[in-house]
Formats: structure tokens, C-alpha cells, sequence
């Protein structure tokens, strides 16, 4: 397009609408932007084209360049997407050119929901697009934690029913076993796990968002499966053992057990191991050990709280004295 | 970024180094030099002399973990080793988290020891530098100039931009209202007549431009920018973007998220706008949803994951800014001790939100295993007065609270981080030393200082004759004062509203205003 549109014969018929950045108020406007012409050219044919509500092969295109220079236009994503369906144009086409987009802006987030708008389409993907899962891991092995990313993976998961998909568990565990500190991964795989299913609406855990049940009971499941507990259960404890320092499992498996509604007690002997003697190896243990004594040992559990304000975590001091306010409040 | 000079007769925005070759020609503090390598200027002025042949401490990050990482050199005096040592425990194991860590730590140290050669002073007797104000004031006036063209990204998102400049220079205690016919002149093209506004002519609209568009409005305040708003077209699109699960997509066509519910109830509370769902509000109206807010507490109740944070969307990792919009949208639905506790597991979300405090650094992550970032200390500084109101139950009288379960976050911390780590030696603040200054961080990391700076509490007074939202316009704040400051007093900021993220008296003009005009629904 360097060549312009005004010289475009195929849009000869257009009359562009110039940009009113607000100079024409008399007041100078702020935050102005000493836009290339090319970006102003086409931005000017965007806004005739879209005020026209233009659906056409033209206007596919143009969308394209005002991407191709600056893909955090949100507007034109949104345009864009409306044209590829009264277009019908091919789709898979379009993820793979989406593909590259978001390998070159990894921060941008305007991509994901296009894509996510294109997949939605039940007429165009029954089934989930098999690339899918190796684009993401591709994207991943950029950022392993990118939000937006694991937005998009979390919705393909609810929309195609993937929650026992092998893959989604085998690709979580991959991450995880790459860095076990990918929090990201450990909360897809607690949605795989205890998510609410397609029976429920979409939420972090299950029974939220109810009238008649409190916040307290969000996330406990209301049928147990207690070998896939057990089996994750021990799946976190292995991965403890590699960096014990590391919140994610430990609250993961805080997560599962409030799930099937066992009690943190059961950890007991396993948690003890980290805080025995002198040399203390996770801060988590001990908070996890302050939990459990505070059901019927409350000098114990406040002697845990303590050793966390004075010694391994005093930044989050009034957050501990706080908490051993609560327990004699309880008491 | 190729430097294009515009034919407008006005001043650029001065950028660092790589983004800019056209200095100011009119700037009102600036000494140093433009377009330089940062960390060079102003060695020789520094106020210390403790280490005189320091060189630059931008050494490689250590392979692994060691002893060896921190910086060798004693700190200044006054600061807690809590704020210069490692964290005691520290896993053997090394991953691509440990290894940002770390090499985020390093870059810290040399800042929190106040030791690092931009660091201008002076230093205070707790070893913290003052805040740069004078600085952080040309910045924000800078940035509120033209961009050169390789801000093209910039274009949808220019109502934020004023909204950030003038929230900063607000906090500064500059007058923003002087911009007025400014702001007016700039956001009036961006008003869609089906409702609105978006990021800029011609573009969609979009509730992010929209919230942030309302609230640089009440900044500047006055008639013509209450009246300059189409509240009835903003009624009736706000119908449009509500959903059937009670949140708000940010745009037609776009993506709902919690961003959205926060945006959503901010202007409709400023603006007073009718409750009851428009006749246009198709999806809403499908599920026997009658209200704007109806669904919308549960929906937010749905963003709160199994570690006790709140996500952008049910069921993605919780997140730091995402907790701030759910926590101010649930305390502008109703009073935070009622809203709060009943949508919210509480407890659970007070051990992750305090999870989010780092040491030595200070600051705040948004999420577990991530890193500091000098935004989050609004994003996650923000939603402490929130939650300590909500914990400290119903106001009492007309003034502030006899008991209040207090602070429970190290605001210590928080401010060593932000005026030791995030103030560029320039002006203007940042993520964290190695990155460049912005006007989005400058707003909310000064945002997040003034916060530590005041108390907020609410109160049983409201300016507002309505029922509806009476909670959200009660709060009010006193400075703090306290032994415990690790800042001076001229390093003290303007309070912002809790929830509005601007003066009080801003919020209550432009709600007083609108209740006095009435749209039909």
C-alpha cells in the first residue's frame, strides 16, 4: 500500500474521512501523535469505509495494512472480524496468519479475542482446530506466562469440552516440569481438574457466583473423585520436593484438598519435614503447619505465625500479627 | 523510531534515547540532557560519597543462586537489612522464574541501598530518596504534548493518556483544571453518538476510554465537561455491552472482562445514569436481568480463583489489576463490609493479595512467581483500603472509625520501592530500574504513594442526595502520621477517592452535577 489510496483507482469511489484529533477546536488538543502519512491515509479510508458499514474484499485488505501498522487498534480488529464472516472467508486462512501476528507482538492482546471471535464459529470449527494446541505451546516457549495466551487456552478448553483432553494435561505438565514456578500453568491445571464443568457457568471454582452458597464453600466439588485427588495430591507434593520454596503447588494442593473437602491435617507428616529443626526449607510449610494448629493448638499456631513475621516472611508482618490477632479472637 | 517532525508549530514529547531526537524547546525543569544514554548524567552532583569509584552496577545476573549477588557495598544508613538482604530461604533449583528474579533483584539492590549513581537525593535519614517532584511535574507535562511517529500504537489509547497525565499531575498537586478547554477539545471527537467514547476518532467505543475519558472530564471539572457527556447514548450503550452472566464486554464485539464491570460502574455511578436496564439491552433483557448492575456482584464472585485472587475472566490466573477492578466495583455496588464478604472469600484473598509484597524489593507482584512492578502499587496498594474498610465494618459516625483492623500491608516497603527504585533520574516513574518511565506508570505508581500516604475510611456522609451508590461517594482520608514514615513531608501527594482514582471532591462534582440533570429513560 505505499503507493497510496488516493491514487488507487479501486478506491477512487471513497471519499476518506480526515482525522479530527481535536486541533479543529481552537484549543491545542493533547496527547497528539505525529502519525505517519501512510497511517493517516489509510485510517482516513477506515473510518469512510467503516461509517459505510463496507463489507467488501477492499476493505479486508485495508484492514490488514492499518495492522500491519499498528495491530493495537482494536477498532479494526473488530471490523475485520465482521467482514471475514459476511465474507465467509476461509478461517483456518486466517489463524494462520494470525499466527505470525502474534509471534511478532507477543504483548498484544487485541489478536487473542479475534482469534477467540473466529474459533467461536461453531459453522467453521465443530471441533477444535488441530494446530491449536502446538500454536500455543509455541507461544508459550515465548512467554510461558503470557496472559492473554492462557485466557484464549482457558476459553478453548470450555468451548470444546477439552477438560479430559489428554493434551491440555500433558502440555500443563510440560510447563511445569520446564518451570515449576509457572503459576499460569498451575492454575489451567487446576480449571482441567476442579473447574467448574459445562454444566456450571464459567468460573474459578465451582459454586460461585450463588445466592444460596457462601464464599467459604466456592470450589468445593460437590462429588469427589478421590483417586484423581490422591493422584494430583501427590503429583504437587513431588513437585514441592524439587523447590519447596515454591507457593504455586503448595497452594494448588490447598486448592485440591478445600475441593474434595479434606482437611489440610492429612499433609501434616509431609509438612512437618520442612520446618524440622533449625534449618527451615519453606515458608509455605509453615503457614500450611500455622493452618492446621490453629483448628486446636492455637499456641502453636501462633508460634508458626510468628517464626513467619520475625524470620521468613517479615515483609507480610502485619498481615501475620493480623492473622494471630484472628486466632485469639477465635479462641 | 524515525523522528518525524509534524507541522504543527507545538512541542514534542521528549522520549528517552531511542525514541526521540527532538528535545523540548521549551521545558520548565529540565537539566539534563536529552536523548542520552540514561545513568550518565549528574555521577559528579550526587550528594554521597561513600563509593567513589563505583562503576555502573549493571553487572550480569549470577548463573544460579548465590551469596555473591548482592551488591558487596554497604547500604546508606537507616535502612532495615530486611530491604538489602536476599530472602532467607532461596531454592537450590533454577528456572526461568529464579533467573527474572534474580536478575530483577540485582537491578534493585544497588536502588535500595540507595547507592546507584542516578539516584538524585538527597536522601532522607532512612536512607530514601526524595520524591523528584519538580521532575515527575515537566514529565507529565511533557507527555501531555505531541508524539513523534513511532507512538503510532498510541492511537487508540490517547484518552488514557490525558487521564494519566492529569491524575499524576493532580497527585502532584498541580491544578488540572487549567487544561479544560484542552481536554474538551481533545475528547469531543472521540464521543460516538450511539454512546461512548473511543480511543480516538472515529474508533469504536470502548469502556477503558470511556472510564478513562468520565474521569479526566471530572478532573477538569465544570459544566461544559459534565455536559460535554451524552449520558443518555452512554445509558443506553451501556444496555448493549451488558451480558447475560451480569459483566460487561468492553466494547460491542469485544471481550468481557472485569476490566469492563469495574469501567462500567465507575461512569455509571459518576454519571448517575438510570439503573434500569435500556430498551436496547438485548442479551440482558434474554436472562430477565432488569437492572445494569443486576449479576453483576456474582459475576465478579465467579473471577475469584482457588488462590484467593481475582482474574480478568472465570477461570484464568489471578491478577493484581484485575483484584483492584473487582474489589472497587463491588465497593461502588454497595458498602465494601457487605459487598465484599458476600461475594468474596475473604480470607483467601487477604493471604494472596498479601503474598503480592516482595522483599528486599518492596513492591508489589500481580501475580504469584511473577515480578515486581512499580503499577501494581495501586493495582495491589489499591485494594488494601478496600478490604480494610470492608473488615472494619460499618462507619460509626461522622468521623473516622474508633477501631480499624489497621494496615496490613509494609507501607514501608512499598515506599522505599517506589521512591528508591521507580523514579527515573529524568522525571517520570517506571515498572522497575532498567525500564523506561511512562505516563501510565507515572500516574499509578504515584497513585499507589499517595495511597500509602493517607488513610481512607468511610463515613456515614454522603454528597450525594441519592441512595444509589451512597457507600462510594462517603469516603474521605487523612494523611497519615505517623513515626513510621519513611518519606518527608514534601514528598507527600494529593489523596485520591479509593475507588475513583481521583480528587474526592472531582468525584462529588461531577455526581452532584449529573443528579441534577436527570435523563429519561
Amino acid at each position: 500500500m505505499a503507493e497510496g489510496y488516493a491514487n488507487d483507482t479501486e478506491w477512487a469511489n471513497v471519499t476518506p474521512i480526515e482525522l479530527d484529533d481535536g486541533s479543529e477546536s481552537g484549543a491545542m488538543p493533547l496527547a497528539t501523535i505525529a502519525y505517519p502519512p501512510e497511517y493517516l491515509e489509510a485510517t482516513s479510508y477506515l473510518r469512510a469505509v467503516m461509517a459505510a458499514n463496507e463489507m467488501s474484499e477492499r476493505a479486508l485488505k485495508l484492514t490488514k495494512d492499518v495492522i500491519s501498522m499498528n495491530p493495537a487498534h482494536y477498532t479494526v480488529w473488530i471490523y475485520r472480524a465482521r467482514i471475514l464472516f459476511a465474507l465467509d472467508k476461509d478461517l483456518v486462512e486466517e489463524l494462520n496468519w494470525l499466527n505470525g501476528v502474534s509471534l511478532k507482538y507477543l504483548k498484544n492482546y487485541q489478536i487473542w479475542h479475534h482469534r477467540q471471535v473466529l474459533v467461536s464459529s461453531r459453522t467453521h470449527f465443530p471441533t477444535m482446530p488441530t494446530k491449536e494446541p502446538d500454536f500455543l505451546m509455541e507461544m508459550f516457549a515465548q512467554d510461558s506466562k503470557n496472559y492473554h495466551v492462557w485466557t484464549y487456552r482457558h476459553w478453548l478448553v470450555r468451548h470444546f469440552k477439552l477438560w479430559d483432553s489428554p493434551r491440555e494435561i500433558e502440555d500443563v505438565e510440560t510447563l511445569i516440569k520446564a518451570d515449576v514456578r509457572n503459576n499460569s500453568a498451575w492454575n489451567h491445571r487446576y480449571m482441567l481438574r476442579f473447574g467448574p464443568r459445562d454444566d456450571e457457568p464459567d468460573a474459578g471454582m465451582v459454586n460461585a457466583g450463588k445466592s444460596q452458597s457462601k464464599p467459604e464453600e466456592k470450589g468445593r466439588l460437590p462429588v469427589v473423585d478421590e483417586d484423581l485427588v490422591d493422584e494430583d495430591l501427590k503429583y504437587a507434593q513431588k513437585q514441592i520436593l524439587r523447590a519447596p520454596e515454591n507457593r504455586s503447588p503448595w497452594w494448588y494442593a490447598r486448592g485440591a484438598l478445600h475441593a474434595a473437602g479434606r482437611s489440610l491435617g492429612e499433609w501434616e507428616e509431609f509438612v512437618a519435614k520442612f520446618v524440622e529443626g533449625d534449618e527451615v526449607k519453606s515458608s509455605h510449610a509453615v503457614e500450611w503447619l500455622a493452618d492446621v494448629y490453629a483448628e486446636a493448638e492455637k499456641t502453636k499456631a501462633v508460634e508458626m505465625l510468628t517464626m513467619l513475621k520475625d524470620k521468613y516472611d517479615p515483609i507480610r508482618k502485619n498481615y501475620w500479627d493480623y492473622r494471630i490477632r484472628m486466632l485469639g479472637q477465635v479462641a | 523510531m524515525p523522528p518525524i517532525i509534524a507541522g504543527r508549530p507545538r512541542r514534542k514529547v521528549r522520549f528517552p534515547a531511542a525514541a526521540s531526537a527532538n528535545p523540548p524547546p521549551q521545558q520548565k525543569i529540565i537539566s539534563t540532557p536529552l536523548a542520552t544514554a540514561p545513568h550518565q548524567q549528574r555521577s559528579q552532583q550526587r550528594p554521597q560519597q561513600k563509593r567513589p569509584g563505583e562503576t555502573q552496577p549493571s553487572s550480569p545476573r549470577p548463573k544460579g543462586k548465590s551469596s555473591g549477588m548482592a551488591s558487596q557495598d554497604e547500604p546508606r544508613p537507616g535502612i532495615p537489612a530486611l530491604f538489602t538482604q536476599p530472602p532467607l530461604i532461596r531454592d537450590p533449583l533454577v528456572t526461568e522464574t529464579t533467573d527474572l528474579q534474580d536478575a530483577t533483584l540485582e537491578k534493585c539492590l544497588p536502588f535500595l541501598k540507595g547507592l546507584h549513581t542516578s539516584q538524585k537525593g538527597p536522601f532522607n535519614a532512612c536512607g530514601v530518596p526524595a520524591l523528584q517532584r519538580d521532575d515527575h511535574v515537566a514529565y507529565l507535562y511533557d507527555s501531555l504534548e505531541d508524539y513523534p511517529a513511532g507512538f503510532v500504537a498510541m492511537d487508540a489509547s490517547r484518552p488514557w493518556m490525558v487521564y494519566w497525565a492529569l491524575a499524576g499531575l493532580t497527585l502532584l498537586g498541580e491544578d488540572p483544571t487549567r487544561f479544560r478547554e484542552r481536554v474538551l477539545g481533545t475528547l469531543r471527537p472521540m464521543q460516538n453518538p450511539t454512546g461512548g467514547f473511543g480511543g480516538g476518532h472515529g474508533q469504536i467505543s470502548h469502556l477503558a476510554g470511556s472510564y478513562a475519558a468520565v474521569l479526566a472530564l471530572a478532573l477538569v471539572g465544570g459544566e461544559d465537561s459534565f455536559a460535554l457527556i451524552d449520558r443518555q447514548a452512554m445509558w443506553r450503550w451501556l444496555g448493549r455491552l451488558k451480558q447475560a452472566d451480569g459483566g460487561f464486554s468492553v466494547t460491542e464485539g469485544g471481550e468481557e472482562d472485569v476490566r469492563g464491570a469495574y469501567c462500567a460502574a465507575t461512569i455509571i455511578s459518576l454519571l448517575d445514569l438510570p439503573l434500569t436496564l435500556p430498551p436496547d439491552a438485548e442479551k440482558a433483557r434474554a436472562v430477565g436481568l432488569e437492572t445494569l448492575t443486576d449479576g453483576l456482584a456474582e459475576y465478579l464472585s465467579r473471577c475469584q480463583s482457588f488462590e484467593g485472587g481475582i482474574s480478568g475472566s472465570p477461570g484464568v490466573e489471578a491478577h493484581g489489576a484485575y483484584a483492584f477492578c473487582a474489589l472497587a466495583c463491588l465497593s461502588i455496588l454497595g458498602p465494601p463490609e457487605e459487598t465484599i464478604p458476600r461475594h468474596m472469600n475473604v480470607p483467601l484473598l487477604l493471604s494472596w493479595l498479601s503474598a503480592r509484597q516482595y522483599a528486599p524489593e518492596g513492591g508489589f507482584s500481580g501475580r504469584t512467581n511473577k515480578l515486581v512492578d512499580g503499577c501494581y502499587s495501586h493495582w495491589v496498594g489499591g485494594c488494601w483500603p478496600l478490604l480494610q474498610s470492608a473488615l472494619d465494618g460499618k462507619p460509626q459516625s461522622p468521623g473516622a472509625p474508633q477501631t480499624t483492623v489497621g494496615n496490613l500491608f509494609s507501607r514501608e516497603g512499598l515506599d522505599r520501592y517506589i521512591l528508591g527504585c521507580c523514579q527515573n533520574p529524568r522525571g517520570g516513574l517506571r515498572d522497575k530500574p532498567g525500564k523506561h518511565a511512562d505516563s501510565y506508570h507515572t500516574c499509578y505508581v504515584l497513585t499507589g504513594l499517595s495511597a500509602t500516604q493517607h488513610y481512607h475510611y468511610r463515613t456515614d456522609l454522603s454528597p450525594s442526595s441519592s441512595e444509589n451508590f451512597a457507600s462510594a461517594f462517603s469516603w474521605q482520608s487523612s494523611p497519615v502520621r505517623s513515626d513510621d514514615n519513611v518519606y518527608e513531608k514534601s514528598d507527600c501527594l494529593v489523596a485520591f477517592h479509593p475507588l475513583y482514582v481521583i480528587p474526592h471532591q472531582a468525584a462529588a462534582n461531577m455526581r452532584v452535577w449529573c443528579e441534577g440533570q436527570p435523563i429519561a429513560t
